[in-house]
């Protein structure tokens, strides 16, 4: 089964962009849910992203790529 | 001490002046920081401390000052050194880094010297105090008319450096002014969390001086406060301390989250912004109408878009200058 | 566990999670260990280096300050001679000026004058480094100001894993440690981070030896020293010499104090060849004392004059034109290696 990751809609609020300023996991790497995985920036604020579930991490949107709140940034497989 | 019309729309326009040089750079420092925040990006690179709000303290202080007199202010320093009358275009070069700045770009937005106007400021909080002693030790020795003004925030007076400066302008009856711009803050500390006293005036008693209050970011009440403190100093009387309740509309510095200010507090500052009270208040007066406001908006906006210009057709000094100017 | 290689693992860690990491962790099992400083509650730290430890642990343990540096700082020795452990952050190096009595006439020195029967288990954690145009008074990496003043340990790590084994060591060391991090590390996207710090990171205690240098990549022709962000210069400046043909060797001092003097003997034994990268100021620093090291342990070791890739003895321009200019990077670790090999 596949689980994207997706920037939670009320990580922020208003119509900002952000940017994947990290990616704490390796392209490939394995993750249990509730691991964290990335860091968002938004203006100066940072932002986690935590696995919605355990499996492989496929990333999808790299360090420095811009994301909305809804964007899908990474896949987990089992 | 009561303003005259002259003095009230001196005071204004420099209120105008000042906010839009800052809603300019917001949206200039912006340029090139979106949508990654990057303090090094866009034309207006590192800190970033706006004015917004606080702009009472700095008309109400430098309506009695003249070029003479000599002013220290702190990493919020622009609102301060429009109303002391620094050179717009040297000031905005600066910001940017460029040739035409004060320092060719070495200083940057926190380290601002005309030495016209007797202008410096200082981001070390609390060192604003000390200098401004000894600008008013030497025009006492000099025998040199003139007096000096130390700006600071609320957070600042719980450094050693403020309570060492007054009691030694209170010992040696120093013309110095000591103004504090009480913003409730000091970047995500609250006022409360770290001051023993609700207000920083009564400290001066701790060193025998006056110490007055201004409530509510009013521009004639700190006009008076400012008025009689100068007035001592001018008149061989020593030191005031003087804390404004002012307030700061935007953030600490640029990209600030503001996550700790309490829900709805930002909205209820904002509705008691400065400058449209003051200008509600003029036109109560009778000293302004919609006309006579548009064209003095206009003018003071038309002033901060040409030294805009100015600063941006201007250009950067080679690399190597970094070298010069460390010695006379 | 002691660690001195990067251990294998998929998780990785900033810098400022590494240091919140190794503090909460110390936290949990010490109640003798807690936080002072300016924005350290709430907000997590400026650099985000105390992130989640107010929501943990309250601000009985992780107290926001007044902006009273010589007071806090001070308290700390107190509170470290009496049975505490305050780990105390000093936001930015460069406001050391307010507060040096603290530090290096007490801190680092009580120890010394009691005749080591009074310790000062403490750790001062401050910002340093410059790049991103915050001019003079908030650039500064100072290193060799602290290292020079006997009685306190000095780190810099480059890297989230030393980060956080040596925040353990610091904060378990019965002596000062001033733990300084450089804020182009720290993964704060705004201060434009260098990816290469943001490192695997096991999440169960760890140490980091203090006073151990590390080989972070071997070579033969030349040794390349340095510490913090400017490892990573270092790096580059490998990668880019080895295009060339030449094979260099890079050290991460880790440690100012003690310093591993012998890591870098034998890496120069090695290779003959010495650079050392220091973003801070030139004259009377960490680059001169490397140097000095070497040559007074075997000058005939060396095959060419020692080179340094320092800050210019200036104050640091807010300016980026010059500040760009002034500031290390792998392009004038290369030249330097040219100009020592054409002579
Ligand atoms: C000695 C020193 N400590 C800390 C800082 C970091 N810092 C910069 S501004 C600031 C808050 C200052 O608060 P306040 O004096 O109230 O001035 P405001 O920013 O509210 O105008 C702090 C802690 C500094 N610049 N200097
Ligand atoms: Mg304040």
């Amino acid at each position: 089964m596949s689980t994207a990751i997706t920037v939670p809609e009320d990580l922020w609020e208003g119509d900002n962009e952000g940017v994947i300023t990290a990616w704490l996991v390796d392209d490939g790497g394995q993750v249990n849910q509730g691991d964290l995985v990335a860091e968002v920036m938004v203006d100066k604020a940072q932002y986690e992203i935590k696995a919605p579930a355990a499996g492989r991490l496929t990333i999808a949107k790299q360090e420095d790529e811009v994301v909305e709140r809804g964007t899908t940034i990474a896949s987990l497989d089992d | 001490m009561q303003p005259n019309n002259d003095q009230r729309l001196w005071m204004y326009r420099q209120m105008v002046t000042s906010r839009h040089l800052e809603e300019r750079i917001e949206t200039l420092y912006m340029e090139g920081k979106t949508p990654a925040f990057n303090m090094a990006k866009g034309p207006i690179p590192g800190e970033m401390h706006l004015s917004n709000g606080q702009e009472p303290c700095a008309v109400g202080v430098c309506a009695h000052l003249s070029a003479e007199d000599v002013v220290v202010a702190t990493h919020r320093p622009h609102h301060i050194a429009v109303a002391k009358g620094v050179d717009l275009n040297a000031m905005i070069a600066e910001i940017f880094g460029k040739a035409t700045g004060f320092s060719g770009g070495r200083g940057g937005h926190m380290h601002i010297f005309d030495p016209t106007v007797n202008f410096s400021c200082s981001g070390i909080v609390g060192e604003t105090l000390g200098p401004a002693a000894g600008a008013a030790l030497s025009r006492k020795m000099q025998g040199k008319p003139g007096v000096a003004v130390a700006f600071l925030g609320e957070g600042a007076a719980n450094q050693g450096a403020f309570h060492e400066a007054l009691n030694l302008a209170a010992v040696w009856k120093l013309p110095v002014v000591f103004v504090i711009e009480d913003n409730a803050w000091g970047i995500s500390v609250a006022k409360q969390a770290a001051t023993a006293v609700p207000r920083n005036d009564v400290r001066a008693s701790g060193y025998n001086m006056p110490g007055v209050h201004v409530a509510d970011n009013d521009v004639e009440g700190v006009f008076a406060a400012a008025g009689e403190a100068i007035a001592r100093a001018r008149d061989g009387q020593g030191p005031t301390l003087i804390e404004i309740e002012t307030s700061r509309l935007a953030g600490h510095f640029m990209g600030d989250g503001e996550d700790y200010r309490p829900e709805g507090e930002k909205e209820g500052l904002q509705q008691r912004d400065p400058i449209p009270r003051y200008r509600q208040a003029l036109i109560e007066a009778g000293l302004l109408d919609e006309a006579a406001d548009t064209r003095l908006v206009g003018e003071a906006h038309e002033r901060v878009e040409a030294a805009i210009r100015f600063a941006q057709e201007s250009d950067f000094l080679p690399p190597e200058a970094a070298l010069e100017t460390v010695f006379v | 566990m002691t660690a001195t290689t990067t251990a294998s693992s998929s998780r990785k860690l900033t810098i400022a999670r590494a240091m919140a990491e190794a503090t909460a962790q110390e936290m949990r099992q010490d109640p003798s260990v807690f936080v002072m400083g300016e924005d350290v509650g709430p907000m997590g730290g400026v650099f985000g280096n105390t992130r989640g430890l107010h929501e943990e642990f309250g601000g009985e343990r992780v107290r926001d300050t007044p902006i009273s540096e010589t007071a806090f700082i001070g308290a700390a020795v107190g509170a470290a001679s009496d049975g505490m452990r305050p780990i105390v952050e000093l936001m930015f190096v460069d406001f050391f000026g307010v507060c040096m009595d603290a530090i290096y006439n007490m801190m680092a020195k009580n120890t010394y004058f009691s005749g080591g029967t009074v310790n000062v288990p403490m750790v001062l954690m401050t910002s340093t480094g410059g790049g991103y145009s915050d001019g003079g008074q908030h650039s500064q990496c100072l290193y060799g100001t602290f290292a020079h003043l006997p009685g306190m340990k000095v780190v810099v790590p480059s890297n989230a894993y030393d980060a956080k084994g040596l925040m353990t060591a610091a904060i378990r060391d019965d002596n000062p440690v001033v733990f300084m991090y450089h804020k182009s590390l720290q993964g704060m996207g705004w201060l434009g981070t260098e990816k290469g710090a943001t490192v695997a990171t096991p999440e169960e205690s760890y140490t980091v030896e203090i006073g151990k240098a590390a080989v972070v990549k071997e070579g033969r022709d030349l040794t390349l020293v340095s510490l913090g962000v400017g490892v990573h210069h270092c790096l580059r400046a490998a990668k880019a010499l080895g295009e060339e043909g030449f094979d260099a060797e890079v050290v991460d001092l880790r440690s100012l104090v003690p310093l591993d003097r012998e890591t870098v003997r034998a890496s120069v034994a090695k290779t003959g060849r010495l650079i050392v990268v220091d973003e801070d100021y030139h004259s009377y620093g960490v680059s001169g004392e490397i140097i000095a090291s070497v040559a007074e342990h075997d000058l005939a070791c060396l095959k060419a004059a020692p080179r340094r890739v320092a800050y210019p003895d200036i104050p640091i321009p807010f300016t980026p034109t010059m500040e760009q200019w002034a500031l290390p990077n792998a392009d004038k670790i290369v030249d330097a290696f040219h100009q020592m090999m054409s002579q």
